[in-house]
């Protein structure tokens, strides 16, 4: 294992002409632990894995993998990493074990004790010539090529479309021992609630800008609870826009739903002098309305 | 939505049948030019059975021989290929590519489709003869050539049905069986015995009416671009493309459309049956995938399977033996034979066995039989995994880009030498057959030369394929560059004061020597080799400099 960083970039731009895909991304990726690499669809999310891949070039700023250059030293780094690209395709004529049999010799053998326990999991069904497997099937031998060789660092793009809510679950425990056992998992994806699930840190990228990293225990804690207020009477919203820590409010009649950050007793004396407070109701925003939340601000 | 179609389809493929058809102008300059500046005599003189063969009228002048050497052969057989590949892809491209269940998705028939389809080779075929047809006006205008009596539209009418014809027939079969290489590979045989079996029976007295069994005696065999339009025959072949098309629609209608599912093939069957389990297994299982190259090498097989057979039997085994029956009949005229015209056809002397092999087999048809396989690979081998989305897998393995771009190479070399093998087998037994008594080794040499030759081009495809990571490119690249030097070499070895021109072409390092006659000229050898490897070392600097493409 390496106490180098499992991911490293400064400054990496990748611009398709006028598109600017990458701008400026300064990233640390670690060992140990599961990195979920967020953002909408053509955020610079798979620009930025092909760049770190050697499969295109980047414009300006450099990056490494396991404390080795991605272009000069792509071929060793290689032999460090397991990779699912997004949007997965394989060679239809081969059998899953066929292909595994060709990538497994391009790597100079693996471990079939392995790889037949990885099928197990997976529910995966080697026989068959992958043209004729449904495109979560496929997608199991996709994981299965990634996790075969017990690579230091996986890198995924977007690795559980098509996988069904048991084999999802079964691929999250993998990644979690991937990290339990010091290596890493850089894990590209849109879908929140996976990554809020495994992930310990999160980046989140817009535009092909870096625009937070945050520890997902901190992102969580951090932000904030959706309040929701009912009262006995019609309110004034103008009224809890100026408290501390309040932002989002909506007013309905009685109804108010706010979004809070801070200490709970000078919003419940503001409203108590005021109002006469029928039910209150709270809970803990999930990473989608974080994220949103992000997004808002960032666009503002 | 047949418009709809028809637009998307005419969208995706006129810039293929434009650039066919300007090239085809293109050779049709330079070989009028080339022409203009030679002495015709030569001709006068020529025996009726040669210029029936070669499309020369009797009164030979610079504009019959142009349309006849340009448009009638080179440029039918172009035509004809590009509605091939347009028929080929129409269903089973669809199906192929999973938009054929979109496409249907639409509240609109499936024979709605396949007309729509049609209607588009039609037109773009159109689209090709109309750009012929301004061409053969134009450039003997700028050439100041007389073409008094020389009838252009009825020519380009007649390639139009031909190649209409041939266009439909893939189209049949794509529509039958859902499968685009079938469609192409029933075409191309069609397309290609009927162009030799046109050529050939009617030197043979006792078969020479069985040309009327093949349609390409429909288009060339009137010679419309001298006699004017045949009526009678552009009936025949306008008959069987509308049998075709209902043959179509029938086709398609009737069976279940493909969906991701491969089906069964016969080495699956192999591979499940106890008796031949356990050595099919490792053949089609751990074999194949063992080297990227063996892999690479067991993709095509159909293909290649095809060629070697047409270069063993067809053109190497059956030739000997046809040289025997045609032989007095040449030997008799030999002396009126002028190289010049053959020089399109690889040259050579028809009174001898060597140069009877070199036109009918080794002039054209080998070089083609050799750049099918190598083209295939070297277009493909990049360029195709990128559009099949499965270099970067590749490419996450801990391989250099250049080793994949020289393991797709061996992959190439392989397929060649399965062919050349295949070749000199047919050849010699073809001597053995014919009591020809050729000399094997110049035999050996002559295939080798054919094979670098095809080798030359494979890897300027697959420098193409390396450089810009698209295989029509690649494709469309090779075989303008294949036209230009193979036409440019025909030509200007006999235009006075061009004659070095030819030296600049890879073809000149092919056949010039006389390789069957004087054996191997190691020097042409070397040249070829040279360009070869040169190119190979170009595809490895393009593909490790660029960006890898995410779709094709």
């Amino acid at each position: 294992m390496s106490s180098k960083p499992a991911i490293h970039t400064e400054a990496l731009t990748k611009h398709y002409g006028d598109v600017k895909a990458l701008v400026d991304l300064d990233l640390e990726v670690r060992p140990g632990e599961v990195f979920g690499f967020l953002g909408p669809n053509g955020a610079g999310k798979t620009t930025m894995i092909r760049t770190v891949l050697d499969e295109i070039r980047p414009t300006s700023g450099r990056a490494s993998i396991l404390g080795m250059d991605t272009h000069i030293q792509s071929v060793a780094i290689r032999e460090h990493i397991g990779y699912v690209p997004g949007d997965l395709a394989m060679y239809p004529n081969l059998t899953g074990r066929d292909t595994l049999t060709y990538f497994a010799n391009l790597r100079g053998g693996v471990d079939w004790g392995f790889v037949e326990q990885l099928a197990d999991r997976l529910d995966a069904d080697l026989g068959k010539k992958v043209g004729d497997l449904s495109s979560g099937n496929r997608q199991k031998i996709g994981l299965i090529q990634a996790f075969m060789n017990q690579p230091e660092l996986l890198i995924m793009d977007e690795p559980s479309s098509g996988l069904d809510p048991l084999v999802q679950r079964e691929f999250q425990r993998m990644m979690r021992e991937v990290a339990a056992d010091g290596r890493c998992v850089f894990l590209s994806s849109h879908t929140l609630s996976e990554v809020q699930r495994v992930a310990d840190r999160v980046g989140i990228i817009r535009r092909g800008k870096l625009i937070a990293v945050e520890e997902v225990a901190g992102l969580r804690s951090k932000a904030i609870r959706t309040v929701n207020l009912i009262f006995d009477e019609p309110v004034d919203g103008a009224v809890f826009a100026p408290l501390p820590g309040v932002r989002d409010v909506a007013v309905e009649n009685h109804h108010v739903t706010l979004s809070f950050d801070g200490p709970m007793e000078p919003l419940l004396k503001a409203v108590a002098e005021r109002f006469s407070l029928l039910d209150i109701t709270t809970h803990e925003a999930d990473l989608e309305e974080i994220f949103l939340t992000y997004y808002e601000e960032a666009e503002a | 939505m047949l418009s709809t179609v028809i637009t998307k389809t005419f969208r995706d493929r006129w810039r293929g049948e434009a650039i066919g058809a300007l090239t085809l102008v293109l050779l049709f300059l330079a070989g009028m030019s080339v022409y203009r500046d030679i002495d015709l005599s030569v001709y006068t003189d020529l025996p009726e059975l040669f210029r029936s063969l070669m499309n020369i009228p009797a009164d030979a002048d610079v504009g019959a021989l142009a349309y006849g050497a340009i448009y009638s052969s080179y440029g039918a057989l172009t035509m004809a290929g590009l509605a091939i590949s347009m028929g080929s892809a129409s269903i089973a491209g669809e199906e192929k590519n999973g938009t054929m269940g979109l496409l249907l998705g639409n509240p609109k028939s499936r024979s709605h489709v396949l007309v729509s389809k049609a209607v588009n080779i039609v037109l773009l075929t159109g689209l090709g003869a109309g750009l012929l047809w301004l061409g053969g006006i134009v450039v003997p205008a700028m050439l100041d050539v007389d073409i008094t009596g020389i009838h252009v539209g009825a020519l380009v009418l007649h390639m139009f049905a031909i190649a209409v014809f041939h266009g439909f027939l893939a189209l049949a079969v794509s529509a039958w069986t859902g499968k685009g290489s079938m469609a192409t590979g029933v075409s191309v045989t069609v397309m290609v015995l009927s162009f030799f079996a046109v050529g050939l029976l009617p030197l043979i007295d006792s078969v020479a009416d069985g040309v009327r069994a093949f349609p390409w005696y429909y288009f060339s065999g009137s010679q419309p671009h001298v006699n004017g339009v045949s009526w009678g025959h552009l009936a025949v072949l306008a008959a069987g493309t509308v049998v075709f098309a209902g043959l179509a629609v029938i086709g398609v209608n009737r069976r279940d459309l493909r969906g991701s599912n491969l089906g069964t093939s016969i080495v699956d069957r192999l591979r499940e049956h106890p008796f031949t389990q356990k050595v099919v297994n490792r053949l089609a299982g751990s074999t194949r995938v063992s080297r990227i190259w063996i892999k690479t090498a067991s993709e095509n097989q159909g293909i290649l399977i095809v060629v070697s057979y047409v270069m063993f039997f067809v053109m190497g085994v059956l030739i000997g033996p046809m040289y025997t029956f045609i032989d007095d009949a040449l030997i008799s005229l030999a002396d009126a034979f002028p190289e010049e015209v053959l020089a399109l056809f690889g040259g050579g002397d028809m009174s001898t066995p060597e140069g009877f092999y070199q036109i009918e087999t080794f002039g054209l048809m080998a070089p083609i039989a050799f750049m099918v396989v190598t083209v295939l690979i070297g277009s493909r081998a990049l360029a195709g995994e990128e559009a099949k989305r499965t270099m970067g897998l590749l490419l996450a393995n801990p391989v250099k880009r250049s080793t994949v771009v020289l393991e797709k190479t061996l992959a190439m070399v392989v397929h060649a030498l399965v062919v050349a093998v295949a070749l000199f087998a047919g050849v010699v037994l073809g001597s053995v057959f014919g009591g020809l008594g050729m000399n094997v080794v110049n035999i050996a040499a002559t295939v080798l030369l054919s094979m670098l030759l095809g080798l030359v081009f494979g890897a300027l495809a697959l420098a193409v394929s390396a450089g810009v990571g698209k295989v029509r490119a690649a494709v469309y690249a090779t075989i303008g560059a294949a036209l230009v030097f193979f036409i440019a070499n025909g030509f200007l070895g006999f235009a006075a004061g061009l004659e070095w021109l030819t030296n600049w072409t890879p073809v000149h390092y092919y056949l010039s020597s006389d390789p069957l006659l004087n054996g191997m000229n190691w020097l042409h050898g070397g040249v070829l080799l040279g360009l070869f490897v040169g190119l190979v070392g170009i595809a490895v600097v393009l593909f490790d400099r660029r960006d890898l493409r995410q779709t094709g």
